[in-house]
């Protein structure tokens, strides 16, 4: 293990979740110089999965959301300053410019800017809520109460999660989701049947094929109308219709973007010395080939740890098979893996149980996994699709065999 | 002071080389490697799943639910740098006996930082 002796400065640019996992790994990586972590929200680093989940319905506390507690902070010499927004970072010196015209000495710079809710044009107010930060979740909590009425847009992961908060507090919700299947992109019309099954078991009224059309506000309601000429009344309105990387700190530094900030394995950006990890990262995958722009927990703090493994000089390839979760209307979804396209859909279990796995096969090679309450057999696909391997169907179906057995050679 | 406790006979897991077993209020994992038993408490410190269904792998077990890797001599996961609560535990006589006392090794020399 390399430790860098020199006192380096290390900046990092967004103080969220890739960041404050990035400080931490750079402390426990051996990095002895200054650590500065500057994000421009007002609220220390904290995590967003809970935003949508257990701090939403209540059963988890505020504090619980925060990384990086300011005792570890001081005591491992990693200067936390929020609310203070970068400009961007001079190509020359590498400092990193704030808005404030002040300037921060760098030696390597970490860009973990993140990503923000995408939103619709014109359709913003009082009961409009684009979840994202903690300061949206606030406001969306004081309408987790029986009797509300909560419409979602957009029936993927965020608007799946919020409706099943909201019934879980006793509200009713309607889900407006524009393709004719929720998540039909990355799971495909069957399995994306079988999400639309979870939400309407769970008592959302969920409504396929309706884009939004207009968003009116009233004092005491908020109004849908989707492009198919319904109309849908609420107490609140809360978009998931995606997110959008911050690459502007990138932009105005001349560092190429596409998408996102563009990284190769070792999370470098096309300037010397400056790292990118996270959401904003349009990052090349060795695993599939290609580029992805994820924004995914689990890849903010894998890519950050990577990262960080590079910045102190052990070279480390971010390979990671990428994987997320959901956890709604009493069902544990996670998948794994990258499947833009596949040949072949083979399933492990029954999908009528509602146990099951389904494994996406492209001309035989697995390539991803969604696992609905099986969670027991995601490592085995995890090390099925790392290993880009080629299992016989019927050995994936035969619930005998261990899927770890089938992922090498 | 809590002393042993036979908790299962060594031919009984063998077969699936993982066990849930329960003693007072505990409930026990009970994992076989190789010939050496392993006792970590069976609910997941992150969000109460567990371990005993998940997946054993390089002297690692891994919970189902959101696949938290814990060593299953000490418990520590080293990403979230969390220890899961373990139990003493040997085979003697064909028996597998723990000590249904857990322990935390949080106290135990880590990384730095």
């Amino acid at each position: 293990m390399s430790v860098t002796d020199a006192p380096e400065t290390v900046v990092i640019v967004g103080a969220g979740q890739a960041g404050a996992v990035a400080a931490r790994t750079l402390r426990r990586r051996g990095h002895g110089g200054p650590i500065v972590l500057i994000g421009d929200e007002k609220h220390r680093p904290y995590q967003r999965p809970p935003l949508s989940k257990e701090y939403l319905s209540g059963e988890q506390e505020r504090d619980e959301c925060f990384l990086l507690d300011e005792k570890w902070c001081v005591d491992n010499n990693v200067d936390v300053r929020i609310g203070t927004a970068v400009d961007r970072i001079d190509p020359g010196s590498r400092a990193v410019e704030l808005v404030d015209g002040s300037r921060v000495q760098a030696d390597s710079v970490l860009l973990t800017t993140g990503a923000r809710a995408r939103r619709i044009p014109g359709v913003e107010g009082e009961r409009v809520i684009y979840l994202r930060t903690l300061d949206d979740c606030d406001q969306l909590r004081a309408h987790l109460v029986p009797g509300q009425r909560i419409i979602t847009v957009g029936g993927g992961f965020i608007g799946s999660e919020v409706a099943s908060a909201g019934r879980a507090a006793g509200a009713d919700v309607v889900v407006l989701e524009a393709l004719d299947v929720p998540l039909e992109r990355v799971l495909g019309a069957q399995m994306g049947q079988v999400c639309a099954r979870i939400q309407r078991s769970g008592g959302v009224d969920l409504m396929t094929g309706h884009a939004v059309e207009a968003v009116e506000e009233r004092p005491d309601k908020v109004i849908v109308r989707t492009q198919q000429g319904v109309t849908v009344e609420g107490d609140v309105v809360v978009i998931g219709i995606g997110t959008i990387a911050n690459t502007e700190v990138a932009q105005r530094s001349g560092i190429a973007v596409e998408g996102g900030v563009l990284v190769d394995e070792y999370c470098r950006t096309d300037m010397s010395q400056v790292f990118a990890a996270g959401d904003v990262t349009s990052h090349w995958h060795p695993l599939f080939g290609q580029r992805l722009r994820v924004e995914h927990f689990d890849n903010a703090n894998k890519q950050a740890m990577c990262a960080a493994k590079n910045i102190v000089g052990r070279a480390t390839v971010f390979d990671d098979p990428h994987w997320f979760w959901s956890d709604q209307f009493g069902v544990n979804l996670q998948y794994s893996g990258h499947a833009p396209q596949w040949t072949d859909l083979v399933v492990r279990g029954d999908v009528d149980s509602g146990c099951f796995t389904a494994f996406y096969l492209d001309d035989g090679v697995v390539r991803a996994a969604l696992s609905v309450d099986r969670g027991e057999d995601v490592f085995g696909s995890k090390e099925l699709i790392a290993h880009q391997a080629r299992p016989d169907p019927a050995a994936l179906r035969d619930e005998d065999t261990e899927l770890v057995d089938l992922a090498a050679g | 002071m809590a002393g042993w406790v036979k908790v299962a006979d060594l031919s009984e897991i063998k077969r699936r080389r993982r066990m849930a077993v329960q003693v007072g209020d505990q409930e026990i994992a009970l994992f076989l490697v190789g010939e050496k038993v392993y006792a970590l408490r069976d609910i997941c410190i992150h969000k109460q799943r567990n371990l005993s269904k998940g997946t054993v792998f390089n002297g690692k077990v891994v919970c189902p639910g959101h696949q938290w890797t814990f060593d299953l001599e000490t418990g520590y996961e080293c990403d979230q740098d969390e220890y899961q609560p373990t139990y003493d535990v040997k085979v003697e006589d064909g028996g597998v006996h723990v000590v249904p006392v857990s322990r935390t090794l949080s106290d135990a020399p880590a990384s730095a930082g």
